[in-house]
Formats: structure tokens, C-alpha cells, sequence
């Protein structure tokens, strides 16, 4: 193997990682005008089709470890976009020194292993947070997983090829290199490499500068989407989720079989926003066996485990239930309509009783009426803060920033 | 390559690269700019989901939503004081309507619509009456408003008949209202208690769900309370 292979080996990880975080950078950037939009979730982002939703990609996307100062600017700074810029350098870092030939210059393969440490390191730890937190995997993530170690590889073979010492710093000469009687410049001193970082630093910045630059203004969107008509509950509808006395009164519009709002929750908790809120929640089943506004069993089983938070002494613990096995539940009462109330009452045997019978039932109703007369959109999550929505575009990407302005404005 | 060359290359491309990210990061975040402001724009013509509504089924002609609202109107319901149901008079000018198209007008409510059946003479609910009536009113969906019509069958005295009729609806609203304890029940349930004298059922609603078994003569059909949610809005 020549000296230079482990270099050429580092310009095509890094290519492969510009490619792959280029792609997701693309797919969240998409989302800042609000809209929901499918993004690429392939090993050969271009060659199929978008997604929009339920896939390993989307979860990645949407959770709250996608980007970075969620609350200073409208969806935060995607960590793709840095990875971008990171990856840009690096392939610039190994092209300089194959064109300069620094190959055999210890300093400067010394700095290419730390550099390309960055990516490996955050691969790692991005890695770790996909498959134990968010239980996903993301393609395109593991394009850049992929692209990091094999960088890492190949900066690592370039240093360690074949050490000799001598003349003040180390120089890697491999056995069979053509060019090894050729005239090499001299080797470089750990402060020529200061200007090498500060260009890596500036490749970083000059991303980030720029797209907090040109983001869109969103502070108009904030309080702009409606009000309660009538907040009162005079039925007892709305379920206390997390009482907080000093919080912010918010009430939860939610599906406990949605996704978007078991999501929404997760982000609500990692953001630390909830803890400012005095949530309840008004049950608002996606599932035609009780909810008359859709015409299919959009979330089948919903009512029933809706009628379950009803009658439990801990509607919280239920819907947290519900929430880790949405899909399970949702799966089973399509093949068999009873499988919702079997699962729920194995779990929470109190409620037994209490389900399906007609003072529960009509009190669903009644939740299902506090949204009429409220005029509410036929959608879940929603959130009302002080009587004032989020708007539902808010709900994901935007929230921490849409969320903590809108609690700002209540506090003043 | 000179060593000149080199790093003249090594710089070209270092500027290019540089370049790369806030240029690409930047157009994409312009091109969603744009997308922002039309999709603001197309806002503006109205909303894009579903809003929450009460049911308004295909049933709901306007000939069923006018006699509906004079209906509710004349019985106290819409107007929301003073006495609660109307007699077989006042609601069979208010319908104006002959017995059988009044009839007519719950046929689709099929589905909804359940037959308490009483005793002759008495205005009791026994225990299937009030289970099927629980099951009605428990199934109320999208329903803004619960119809009693309530009848005796021709025997005997008018008013004495009137009276009784009066009677079996008004059981059927004290159940409701012992059972559920539900404060839009006012604002929800409307009475009419018709005696014998106006809109006789026919033995086609023997058909109908409903809390008597065994025979169903025209005198049994109509010892009842015909219960329904009208799934109307108006």
C-alpha cells in the first residue's frame, strides 16, 4: 500500500459524509416553511422516493437531538449542517495533502486523526441517542456513521503506516512508495497547524453564520393561529396530566394512539417547556367508533383507551402506557376490535368496570363536544397556552421556539 | 506539480469548499423563504383541515330542518325558558304536517331511533325500557338533539290519553335525567306527547328496535315513547 492510499481512503469518507449530511441538511431545511414534507431515507438519497412519515428517518428528524438552540432560532440549527462543513474541511484537509504531498509529514497526518476524531466521536455519540433514546435508525445517519469511521480509518492508516524517527518529528514511510526517493518538503511544527484549525473552525462558522442569517422571522406566527371560544369545562372533560399550580394553564388536545402526539410529548419533555405548564389534556380520539368527525378508524382502539384515561385514578400513567405501544395496540384492534380494551384493562385491571359503560361513554362525548363548541380543528396534538394556540405548525420542529416566546408573552 | 502550483490548488479548492455549505444551506433556506410566503398567502383563503362540528347526516333535508326548528322552537327547546314539550295540538300545527308525514319524516332514523314500549294504561319504565333507553341516549355521537314522542293507543278517553302520553315522556326524561345527571340534558332532549290524537304509528314500526317483545299490534306500537337522536344541525 502507498502512504497515499490511506489519504485517498479519507477524500472518499469524507465525500460520503458531504453527500449524506447534505441530504438531511436539504430534508430539515425544507421544513422551515412550516409544511410537512417527505425527506429522503435511502442509502442512495435521489434514487427513490421521499417518505413523509412513520419511518426511522422521520422520527430521527423530528426529535428533539435533529438540531441544536431549538429556542433561539425557529427549528434550531440542524447538526447536519455543521456535519456538512465539517466534512467540506476534511475533504479539503486530505486533498491538501496529497496535492502538497504533507502525506509523510507527521503533523499534518497528526492533525487529519483529530480531525477526523470530530465526526467520529459525534457519530457515536448521535448513534447511541438513535438507537437507545429514539429506538429508530436513520439511513442517511448511518451514511454518515459509515463515512466517519472509515474516515477516522483512513487518517488513522495514514499516520501509523510506518513510523521512523529522526530530524525532530516522525515521518511515514511505506515500504513500497514510488515516489519515496522524490524530494518531500520539510516536516511541519505543531504551530504551522494553528491556521489549519482556525480554517476548520471558520468552515463551521461560516455555515452556521449564514443560515442564521437568512432564517425566516417567524415571531408574527406567535399567538396568530386562535383562541378558545369557551375554555370552561363544565362537564369535567379535561384530564390533569401535570399538575403544576405556578404553571402556565395549557390544555393538550391529543389522541392517545397518535404518533404526532406521542412525539410532541417527547419533545415537550426534552425541551423542559412542559415544566412551565399547568397541562390538561381534552381526549380527542382519532377513531370513528366514537369520534363522528372521521370517517375511518384513523387510530383504531383510540376510544377505548380514551374511555381507560377517563376512568383511571391516573390518567397520565395510562396514556404514557399508550403512548410506549401505541403501535401494538393500534395493530391489534384491527384485527380484533377487542384486543384495545384487553391490553389496557391487562395493565390497568381498575378500570374494568368503568369501560365502556354509558356514563363513560357519554362522558367521551362530551369530550368530543368541548371541541365543537371550541370550533377546533380535526387534528391532534394541539395545544392552547393561556387559551391561545400553538399553532399546529409549531407543534414539531418549531416548537421550543414558537413554545417559549408564547410563554414569554403570557408571563408579560 | 511545483510546490507553488500545489498550494495555489490546495487554496482554490480550500475557497471553493468553504463556499459549499452557507451556499447550499443558504439557497435551500431562501427556497423555503418563498415557500413560506405563499403558503402564508394560500392561508389566507380559509382553513385547511376539518373543523370540529356537530353531525349534519344526509337525512337532514330542509323540509326536516324547518319542522325540526319550529318544532323546537314552539316546545321551549331553542327558546330556552318556560315549559319544556308541546302538546298533540301545538305540534301538529307547528309540523304542519299530516300524522303520516310527520312519521315519515324519522323513517332514516332507523338506525338511532328506538320504540319504549309501556303497559296499557301505565307510564312505568321496566327494566328493558330502560336499558334499550339507556343504550339510545348513550349513543348519541354526533347528535345535537334527542326527540320523545310520546303516544297512547286509541282506546278510551282523549284526554285522559293526552295525559298519559304526557306522562310516559316525561318518565323517559326523569330517567335520563336521574340516570346521567347531565346538564345539557335541557338544552338537548324535546318533548311531544301526542296523545292518541295526532300521528299514530302503523304496525311497519313493529320492525324497529324496541323494549316490548312478542306481539305488536297497532294498540301496542303505540303505547309508547318513540326515542331518536336527530343528527341535524340547525
Amino acid at each position: 500500500m502507498t502512504s497515499r492510499a490511506p489519504i485517498v481512503l479519507t477524500l472518499i469518507a469524507a465525500a460520503l459524509g458531504l453527500f449524506f449530511a447534505s441530504f438531511s441538511t436539504f430534508d430539515f431545511v425544507q421544513h422551515l416553511d412550516r409544511q410537512v414534507h417527505g425527506i429522503h431515507c435511502s442509502f442512495v438519497p435521489g434514487l427513490g422516493s421521499t417518505e413523509v412519515g412513520g419511518t426511522g428517518c422521520h422520527v430521527t428528524l423530528m426529535s428533539p437531538y435533529s438540531s441544536v438552540f431549538r429556542d433561539l432560532v425557529w427549528g434550531g440549527i440542524p447538526v447536519s449542517l455543521p456535519a456538512m462543513a465539517v466534512f467540506a474541511f476534511l475533504f479539503y484537509k486530505g486533498a491538501d495533502i496529497l496535492l502538497r504531498r504533507r502525506e509523510q509529514d507527521p503533523g499534518s497526518t497528526g492533525l487529519l486523526v483529530l480531525a477526523w476524531a470530530l465526526p467520529l466521536l459525534t457519530s457515536l455519540g448521535m448513534g447511541y441517542l438513535s438507537l437507545v433514546e429514539l429506538d429508530a435508525a436513520c439511513k442517511m445517519c448511518i451514511g454518515i456513521y459509515v463515512a466517519s469511521t472509515l474516515g477516522f480509518v483512513g487518517a488513522v492508516a495514514s499516520r501509523g503506516l510506518r513510523l521512523t524517527g529522526g530530524g525532530g518529528g516522525w515521518r511515514a514511510v511505506a515500504a513500497d512508495d514510488p515516489d519515496e526517493d522524490a524530494e518531500l518538503p520539510p516536516t511541519s511544527r505543531p504551530a504551522d497547524h494553528i491556521p489549519a484549525i482556525g480554517l476548520g473552525v471558520g468552515f463551521v462558522a461560516a455555515a452556521l453564520g449564514l443560515y442564521l442569517a437568512v432564517a425566516p422571522d417567524y415571531s408574527s406566527y406567535i399567538g396568530s393561529c386562535g383562541e378558545l371560544a369557551k375554555p370552561q369545562d363544565p362537564n369535567g372533560v379535561l384530564l390533569t396530566l401535570a399538575p403544576n399550580p405556578g404553571g402556565t394553564p395549557a390544555i393538550e388536545v391529543l389522541d392517545p394512539l397518535c404518533p404526532s402526539c406521542a412525539g410532541f410529548e417527547t419533545r415537550l419533555d426534552a425541551s423542559g417547556l412542559g415544566d412551565e405548564l399547568d397541562r390538561r389534556a381534552l381526549l380527542f380520539p382519532l377513531d370513528d367508533a366514537c369520534n363522528w368527525m372521521v370517517n375511518s378508524a384513523v387510530h383504531p382502539g383510540a376510544c377505548t383507551i380514551s374511555e381507560a384515561m377517563l376512568c383511571a385514578s391516573d390518567p397520565a400513567a395510562v396514556l404514557h402506557w399508550a403512548f410506549e405501544n401505541q403501535e401494538q395496540i393500534r395493530s391489534a384492534t384491527t384485527a380484533d376490535p377487542g384486543a384495545a380494551r384487553s391490553m389496557v384493562t391487562a395493565v390497568f385491571p381498575d378500570v374494568k368496570g368503568c369501560l365502556g359503560t354509558a356514563r363513560t361513554k357519554k362522558k367521551l362525548n362530551k369530550s368530543l363536544r368541548w371541541a365543537v363548541q371550541n370550533e377546533l380543528p380535526v387534528l391532534t396534538p394541539q395545544l392552547y397556552v393561556g387559551g391561545v394556540k400553538l399553532c399546529d405548525e409549531d407543534t414539531d420542529l418549531g416548537m421550543d421556539y414558537a413554545l417559549s416566546r408564547l410563554l414569554d408573552r403570557m408571563g408579560t | 506539480m511545483t510546490a507553488s502550483t500545489a498550494l495555489r490548488a490546495s487554496l482554490a479548492l480550500g475557497a471553493a469548499l468553504l463556499l459549499y455549505s452557507p451556499s447550499l444551506a443558504g439557497a435551500w433556506v431562501g427556497s423555503a423563504k418563498t415557500r413560506l410566503g405563499q403558503a402564508e398567502a394560500a392561508a389566507t383563503a380559509g382553513p385547511q383541515v376539518a373543523i370540529a362540528a356537530a353531525a349534519d347526516e344526509d337525512y337532514c333535508s330542509a323540509h326536516l330542518k324547518r319542522v325540526l326548528r319550529r318544532v323546537l322552537q314552539s316546545c321551549g327547546l331553542l327558546s330556552g325558558g318556560g315549559g319544556r314539550g308541546c302538546q298533540p295540538l301545538e305540534a301538529q300545527n307547528v309540523a304542519a304536517l299530516s300524522g303520516s308525514d310527520f312519521n315519515d319524516l324519522f323513517v332514516p332514523l332507523s338506525d338511532r331511533a328506538g320504540i319504549i314500549q309501556y303497559d296499557k294504561a301505565s307510564h312505568e319504565l321496566d327494566h328493558a325500557d330502560k336499558a334499550l333507553l339507556e343504550q339510545i341516549f348513550t349513543d348519541q355521537k354526533g347528535a345535537s338533539y334527542f326527540f320523545v314522542v310520546s303516544r297512547s293507543s286509541p282506546e278510551g278517553n282523549p284526554v285522559f290519553n293526552r295525559d298519559l302520553s304526557q306522562r310516559r315522556g316525561e318518565a323517559v326524561l326523569d330517567h335520563l335525567r336521574t340516570t346521567f345527571n347531565d346538564p345539557d340534558l335541557d338544552r338537548e332532549v324535546g318533548l311531544l306527547w301526542l296523545g292518541e290524537e295526532f300521528a299514530q304509528l302503523d304496525t311497519d314500526f313493529c320492525g324497529w328496535n324496541r323494549s316490548g317483545d312478542g306481539t305488536c299490534t297497532g294498540k301496542d306500537i303505540n303505547r309508547s315513547a318513540f326515542v331518536a337522536w336527530i343528527d341535524c344541525r340547525l
